[in-house]
């Protein structure tokens, strides 16, 4: 427990307090002008489309890649990793406190400000506020796992969790079915596509896979975390 | 066991059976190990057996010094060899983890705990059941305040390096690894700390100190591991090392009344290299001009006495030899003092020059 709370306190610096405030603000402007600006009967629909693509596409996995990757990753540059891997602990302890550090910052300033938004720009749709909620959710879950492995594993986690989020999952996911697959993004965006009934880009998964890949890719993550932890080589 | 590296000296032949190899009681057995980092070799072929006690890690800057330490700590999987610490692997046995106390060389600390906070937590992840207690506990031994509020990041250099040893030390292991502990910390603070390293040696725990201020180094023991381009030259005694060390001739001062008689006198004895008189003593006073009283002292301390410096490379037979010299040339004979087997010097001799690294 207090090493969790010691890598949550590592988690919110000034920088990240910005970031999250200006990606929050952004949402909730963004939905209520157009909420505000399109016709009612299209408005949920104009809505969650752009949480799709706001959220989902951005908002979410930056977030979680920012808070995510240096949870361990900054143990490693800054070289006080082998105060944690020196100790008799599990390792897969090391790895579970790692991501639940990332997760209970990146849950809460993803999820909310973009039910919120979701709920101004819908005029509280039940639907549309849950789905968001539950879709935002198995992202930042998903996510969080995803980039706290590559946080300890790569070097310049931060850039080559960019090249992912802009590269893979912005274009190579929409290119054919077989990349689609391997897109996390594609899971929460079936949730929300089937919750809202809309069509949305990447939404072809079933609600069973939508519901499971992104909290089992967070458990898998964590299992390779510990794994590496225990061959890595440590300065 | 004392010994050199064989490229460094040929030992004279053993008459009885060497003692077993590793011995009994080592707590840390590495044999045959090397490591390697994208084809450079950092650690090569690497046989030591650490015993209870204080040992000293020496070597230049870059001899392999923090790989070794690291290699034991089993942070670093050796590229051939085996590690073994207290009969287990540390890489892969959390029980042998346990038992391991580790300063390491960067200043890296969590910069936003406070200093109980920091221990305490390294109290916790070595499951102790009183991990506060025991943090207080290992401050104090640090000379550190438990209760300061002001987070690790803002403490100076000595205080932040106190803050790693006192977490290194919370679980009172068997195995203390420290790599530099005394950088940034002021004379005392080294005074209190090298006391207690030494005493944690005395009381039966495994302690390796790499330094590469030998004057510190003398100060932890006799006991020394010399590495230099990641090899092991010596370890051993470092007195017994210099004797060991043949093909370096010892430099001895002999101080006597009349030492221009003596270096003549000495120079016809077959281990004498060389003689130089450093002192003849002309300078001193007669008896009727010498001052007196305080002064006396004070004059007596400011000038050396007359002496004669002798490259030998026998020092046994020179010792033996000296008072016949002496008895036949009617000379008086006040003391003789060896040169080069301090630890600088046995230093020197190993790795080829007061490096970039040793420094007094």
């Amino acid at each position: 427990m207090m090493l969790y709370r010691m890598l949550l306190g590592q988690q919110l610096t000034k920088a990240r307090i910005l970031l999250i405030t200006g990606f929050s603000v952004l949402a909730i402007v963004l939905a209520l002008s157009i909420g505000a600006q399109v016709d009612p009967a299209n408005r949920i629909e104009s809505v969650i489309g752009f949480l799709s693509v706001y959220g989902l596409g951005f908002m979410v996995p930056i977030l979680c890649l920012l808070l995510a990757s240096s949870t361990l990753g900054q143990l490693v540059e800054d070289e006080t990793l082998v105060y944690l891997w020196l100790r008799p602990n599990p390792r897969w302890q090391l790895a579970l406190a790692s991501w639940a550090a990332a997760a209970t910052i990146a849950l809460p300033t993803t999820v909310l400000p973009l039910t919120a938004a979701a709920a101004i720009g819908t005029g509280s749709q039940a639907e549309a506020v849950g789905a968001t909620a539950l879709s935002m959710a198995l992202a930042a879950v998903g996510y969080t796992g995803l980039f706290t492995l590559i946080g300890l594993v790569l070097r310049r986690a931060l850039l080559w969790g960019l090249v992912y989020i802009f590269i893979w999952e912005l274009f190579v996911a929409r290119a054919g079915a077989g990349a689609a697959r391997l897109s996390l993004n594609t899971y929460p965006h079936s949730v929300l596509a089937r919750l809202t009934d809309i069509e949305l880009p990447l939404a072809e998964r079933s609600m069973t896979a939508a519901l499971i890949v992104p909290p089992a890719v967070a458990a898998v993550s964590v299992a390779l975390t510990a794994w590496w932890l225990d061959r890595t080589e440590v300065a | 066991m004392t010994g050199l590296h064989p490229d460094t000296a040929t030992p004279p032949a053993p008459t009885v059976a060497p003692p077993p190899w590793p011995p009994a009681d080592a707590s840390v057995v590495l044999k045959g190990v090397s490591k390697s980092f994208s084809g450079l070799v950092a650690v090569s072929d690497i046989f030591l057996a650490l015993q209870p006690g204080v040992t000293a890690l020496l070597g230049p800057n870059g001899a392999g010094k923090s790989t070794l330490l690291r290699l034991i700590c089993g942070l670093a999987r050796p590229s051939t060899g085996t590690v073994w610490v207290a009969g287990g692997n540390p890489r892969f046995d959390a029980d042998v983890r346990a038992r391991i106390g580790l300063v390491p060389q960067q200043d890296g600390v969590f910069e936003s705990l406070t200093a109980l906070e920091t221990v305490e937590l390294a109290a916790r992840l070595s499951r102790l059941a009183e991990p506060r207690v025991e943090a207080r506990r290992a401050l104090a031994l640090v000379e550190l305040d438990p209760t300061m509020t002001r987070p690790v990041g803002t403490f100076s250099k000595g205080m932040r390096q106190r803050v790693k040893v006192a977490q290194a030390l919370v679980h009172d292991p068997a195995l203390l690894i420290l790599d530099e502990p005394l950088n940034g910390l002021d004379p005392r603070q080294r005074h209190h700390l090298i006391e207690l390293f030494a005493e944690l040696g005395h009381s039966g725990r495994t302690v390796l100190v790499s330094s590469h201020v030998l004057e510190e180094v003398e100060r932890f023991g006799s006991r020394v591991v010399v590495v230099a381009k990641g090899r092991l030259v010596a370890e051993g005694d470092y007195r017994q090392i210099r004797n060991l060390l043949n093909q370096q001739p010892h430099r001895i001062r002999v101080e006597c009344d009349r030492p221009r008689a003596m270096a003549i006198g000495l120079m016809a004895l077959e281990p004498v290299i060389s003689c130089t008189v450093t002192d003849t003593g002309d300078r001193r006073l007669p008896p009727d001009r010498a001052p007196a009283g305080p002064l006396a002292a004070q004059a007596d301390s400011t000038m050396s006495a007359p002496a004669v410096e002798v490259t030998t490379n026998d020092v046994a037979e020179l010792r033996r030899a000296l008072p016949v010299v002496a008895k036949r040339l009617d000379l008086t004979l006040s003391g003789v003092v060896p040169l080069d087997d301090d630890l600088e010097s046995v230093f020197r001799y190993l790795v080829g020059g007061p490096p970039g690294g040793a420094q007094r």
